[in-house]
């Protein structure tokens, strides 16, 4: 036999073997099946159709009136407000003596701000039954603070520019800095009062099988003493902000009396976030929970029709290092999913608006951060359940108990939640990868079970032990 | 005659695979566990007085049947998609050449394995509740008598929730039937299952709420399991699993015709 | 780096059975190696592990040197075409070629010239759920020869392929290893292979139990026996006899003889005076020389099927 010259492929020179090729290739396979490019398509129209479902059936509900800015709507600015003008740089002190009313989270203390007008800011200084001397500004729940001392407890606030910051004492004398907050375009000319305020009583009642959740107004009441405002202003009336409502207001709960330097407040309602907002945005978002459906089963599909039709070893035989072709996959699929969810989440935002506004609702603004935050989350969450369903398509292989596993655990926790007394469906929403749908929420209402980036970390967690598990298995296994 | 070795058959096809016998044990396992877990986490703590829960406790303890339905649908899908998967629904045609024979075979198949799934998951939580309920006062004295068979209400619950199961495998497997492709029908069928649980969530009307529950498939169906405030339901518990029947049956006819008519 | 595949100490075990047991064997370049064994012989599994697809329990599968999962732009030096059937059936043709030649960064001329060469140019654009078996073989080994590489490898490649196919496939291997490329192709049926293959490995249960050049085999199968066609079959097999032969009837007039020479034979019976219309010597086929080979093992026949794993 003659021996003859090794051959020596042609394109080998032009043959270029990066990452980048391999997600080229992978975006081929999704481009060229068509039924594949319509269950994306369809995750977009479905998404979108519920959008628009939910804003033909949005109403008015009347409270808001449909007239004020939306962002507003969620925050609630309510209580007692005793206060004088405040000139330039000062301080406020006083004595709370007594507190009476109103759970662990009821409110006596200090407050300096700029306006009276609901909703605008503010930095509160106060004792709590439960939680301590806090300083609090803003509308978003919690404050800083802590610790367990209660009235009678020694409060001073003061003024220093745009800072604002709060000390505590036992006696008047030692005083203990708290905290300091920020409140930028602060007036030269603001007020300095003292306040009491208290969260709506959550009524839980059961009946029938299911869950009915109502705030009720609590009301608190605290003495105060020993108050001084300084620079003093001579003449300076004490003024009031009271419940809203006028001449209905009722005296028992709300108003202020005293006498040499004591004052007596009573007051209902919180300030903070208000726990029972409507979460338009989040309603306008939900088709994500039957869009899903549609992004599950192609991620799925990406891996498994590979399996089911051997054609993995087609392409391994292109690209056998398993866990780049594993992260291609993941990126391709994270990348279509994402791409469909700008689409289907921007589509939605932009298409309820009008009907919203014909049914007397301002539509949640999309140049708001918060809002901002749950359009480009819930594209986000889309691409992390496409991840998560590659992981569990290779780990599983087969197509049918793959949907059905991350279906089951995306969907069944919320649905069978509804049925669960609340504090277990809770518990189901901060473990189980549903509690990745928190990034879509704008408000922090009651029934909160997580903060929205810290759920859309339990999915990323799982999607990434879904990955590594799936890796592992890649490399492992016989193709 | 043909019947008879068609029904052979499908049985020991439906037998011999491993899939069968997991997805069977979940249908028990899972209404079993997910009713435990749900009659353990309620208590009377937030009703005005114990008696005032209203608590309907036969259908608490049946609630893991809509974890439980999920086995049962991946069930009625593979018994013909898992044929068109494997190919081997050429030879199941080349032996019984009738479509609608080999369809009624598969049907009556699945029926009667789920039937005994579904008892013995329903039995069980039944039974687990039983144990659970008063340690978390739903006392005789608070108004909750143990549950039992015997009490006409909870009985029909207990018949129903099986026929339930029946049924949403009976539709899957008439969509399995019309789809073929597996990844394809469980998540139709799952979708139209929970599709509308889920979107009266985001509809805040009770007027739309009732009239989708009176026309849905899994929230119809499942006021079979209501023994208490009957006249609250949008519909009467045996015409709302009458409505699931018919979903199942227009699955099942759809599926028959497309067999049928279609090229295996 | 020589073209080659080169198989080690190969062994791979499912549990129990022992599907590939201490397997050597090179696949040189310039010629076509047939790569025979009965069904569940353990022919694919040992194509799988070249191709890194299964993790070997022991021993080397290299290609030019290299582990398979260790080559960069691997469809440039090994092109495989494993299972036909594996391509999507909603894909068309062309976007399937396309997606492969992405994934090693080819060039997309390469894809129009693989399917000119596999002569599919008339399919191209049709989804490969359409495709008949032989137009999916076609497909399949334009897929091996994307990237133009100097080692081919096709598990049963003329499996069920009309007469045509065949002959087409059988030149195309040829013209392949006339190139200067390793060609390897496996089959179950030495006929397959008869005329077109230069070297074989014979495995049965996974060992190796030939690795020779076909000309050698035929050889040795044919032994020296000579056919003789005679009206006079006694006086023949007497006058064979004597001059050392050992002489066997194989028809009313024909004689087969072992342990001489054509010449010799002719010599003899000429010496003799005794007629003869015809004289052979005796050609074994593939066939028949694998059935030689084989003979000791019949009961692979008893494990046929397990390949399809």
């Amino acid at each position: 036999m003659t021996v003859m010259a090794p051959y020596r492929s042609t394109v080998e020179p032009e043959a270029r073997d990066g990452f980048g090729r391999l997600l080229l290739a992978e975006w081929t396979k999704l481009r060229t099946v068509p039924r594949w490019m319509l269950t994306l398509l369809a995750s977009v129209v479905l998404m979108v159709l519920v959008a628009l479902l939910s804003a033909a059936g949005s109403e008015s509900t009347g409270q808001g009136g449909g007239s004020s800015d939306p962002a507003r709507l969620q925050k609630i600015d309510l209580g007692h407000y005793t206060y004088q003008p405040l000139a330039g740089d000062g301080e406020i002190i006083a004595r709370v003596t007594a507190q009476r009313g109103g759970g662990a989270w009821a409110k006596a203390g200090l407050m300096i701000r700029g306006s009276v007008e609901r909703a605008t800011p503010y930095a509160a200084l106060m004792v709590t039954p439960g939680h301590g001397v806090r300083l609090q500004t803003g509308y978003e729940n919690g404050g800083a603070g802590g610790g367990t001392a209660k009235a009678p407890r020694w409060l001073k606030l003061t003024r220093s520019g745009t800072a604002v910051t709060g000390y505590e004492s036992p006696d008047g004398r030692a005083w203990q800095r708290v905290g300091s907050v920020r409140l930028d375009k602060l007036p030269e000319n603001a007020m300095a009062g003292m306040f009491v305020a208290v969260p709506d009583e959550v009524e839980v009642q059961r009946q029938f099988g299911g869950e009915s959740v109502s705030g009720n107004p609590a009301d608190t009441g605290a003495r105060f003493d020993q108050v001084s405002v300084s620079p003093a202003q001579p003449g300076a009336a004490w003024r009031d902000r009271g419940a809203p409502g006028g001449p209905a207001a009722d005296p028992g709960v709300d108003g202020r009396t005293g006498s040499d330097g004591t004052f007596t407040l009573k007051g209902t309602g919180d300030i903070g976030p208000n726990e029972f907002a409507d979460d338009s945005t989040k309603t306008t978002l939900t088709g994500v929970l039957i869009g899903q459906a549609a992004i599950v089963a192609l991620a799925v599909l990406m891996v498994t029709a590979e399996y089911r039709r051997g054609m993995l070893r087609t392409t391994l035989a292109a690209s056998p290092r398993r866990g780049r072709l594993l992260a291609a996959k993941a990126i391709v699929a994270g990348l279509a999913a994402l791409a469909a969810g700008l689409v289907a989440s921007f589509g939605s935002m932009l298409l309820a608006a009008p009907m919203q506004r014909s049914n007397g609702l301002e539509p949640p603004p999309l140049m708001d951060g918060t809002v901002l935050r749950a359009v480009l989350g819930t594209a986000a969450l889309l691409a992390v359940i496409a991840v998560f369903s590659v992981a569990v398509a290779v780990i599983v292989r087969r197509s049918a108990p793959a949907i059905t596993i991350v279906l089951l655990l995306l969907l069944v926790p919320q649905i069978i939640a509804t049925g669960l007394p609340l504090s277990v469906a809770r518990w189901l929403d901060r473990l189980t990868p549903a509690a990745g749908f928190a990034i879509q929420e704008t408000v922090t209402r009651f029934d909160q079970a997580i903060v929205p980036w810290a759920g859309f970390g339990v999915l990323c967690a799982y999607a990434l032990a879904a990955l590594a598990a799936a890796y592992w298995l890649l490399r492992r296994r016989d193709a | 005659m043909t019947a008879v070795c068609a029904l052979r058959a499908e049985w020991t096809k439906l037998r011999t695979l491993p899939s069968t016998w997991w997805m069977l044990a979940a249908i028990a396992g899972l209404t079993l566990a997910v009713g435990a877990a749900v009659t353990g986490s309620v208590d009377t703590s937030h009703c005005s007085t114990p008696a005032g829960c209203m608590e309907d406790t036969p259908k608490l303890a049946l609630s893991g049947v809509q974890l439980g339905q999920v086995a049962a649908v991946v069930l009625g899908v593979l018994a013909v998609g898992g044929e068109y998967a494997a190919g081997t629904i050429g030879a199941t045609l080349a032996a019984i050449p009738r479509r609608s024979t080999v369809l009624a075979a598969k049907a009556a198949v699945v029926a009667a394995v789920v039937a005994v799934a579904g008892t013995a998951g329903v039995l069980a939580s039944l039974a687990v509740a039983r144990g659970l309920l008063p340690g978390n006062g739903f006392t005789s004295a608070n108004g909750y008598p143990p549950l039992s068979l015997a009490d006409g209400p909870t009985a029909r619950a207990a018949f129903g929730t099986v026929l339930y199961l029946v049924l949403v495998a009976l539709l899957a497997l008439g969509v399995g039937t019309a789809v073929r492709e597996q990844a394809a029908a469980i998540t139709a069928v799952l979708a139209l299952l929970w599709i509308v649980p889920i979107i009266t969530r985001l509809i805040a009307s009770a007027k739309w709420e009732d009239r989708l529950d009176k026309i849905a498939p899994m929230p119809a169906g499942l006021a079979v399991q209501a023994t208490r405030g009957l006249e609250r339901l949008p519909i009467g518990p045996w015409n709302g699993l009458g409505v699931l029947a018919a979903y199942a049956a227009v699955a099942l006819l759809a599926g028959g015709a497309l067999f049928t008519l279609r090229d295996p | 780096m020589e073209a080659t595949i080169e198989v080690r100490a190969l062994r791979k075990t499912y549990g129990p059975t022992v599907a590939v047991d201490d397997l050597s064997f090179t696949v040189a370049p310039g010629q076509v190696t047939g790569f025979v064994g009965p069904n569940g012989a353990g022919k694919s599994t040992t194509m799988r592990m070249i191709m890194g697809l299964d993790r070997p329990d022991g021993g080397s599968a290299l290609i030019g040197g290299k582990p398979y999962r260790s080559l960069r732009a691997p469809l440039c030096r090994i092109g495989a075409m494993l299972d036909a059937s594996a391509v999507h059936p909603a894909r068309r043709a062309r976007d399937h070629l396309r997606w492969l030649a992405q994934a090693n960064g080819l060039p997309a001329r390469r894809v129009d010239e693989v399917i000119d060469l596999a002569g599919l140019a008339s399919a191209a654009g049709r989804r490969a759920g359409g495709f008949s078996l032989g137009m999916r073989q076609r497909l399949g080994i334009a897929a091996a020869l994307l990237g133009d590489p100097p080692v081919l490898m096709f598990d049963e490649p003329v499996n069920g392929l009309d007469p045509e196919g065949i002959t087409w496939i059988r030149a195309l291997l040829r013209s392949l290893a006339a190139e200067g490329r390793a060609v390897l192709m496996s089959s179950h049926l030495m006929s397959e292979l008869e005329g077109g293959a230069d070297h074989l490995v014979v495995i049965g249960r996974g060992r190796l139990i030939a690795d020779t050049a076909v000309g050698e085999l035929l050889k040795a199968a044919s032994g020296d026996r000579v056919e003789l066609r005679t009206a006079q079959r006694q006086d023949a097999m007497a006058v064979l006899a004597r001059a050392g032969a050992t002489v066997s009837a194989s028809g009313p007039d024909e004689v087969t003889v072992a342990g001489l020479t054509a010449e010799r034979v002719i010599a003899a019976l000429n010496g003799a005076g005794v007629g003869f219309t015809g004289i052979s010597e005796h050609r074994a086929t593939l066939e028949e020389a694998y059935m030689e080979l084989t003979r000791d093992a019949v009961e692979f026949q008893g494990v046929a099927g397990r390949e399809a794993r």
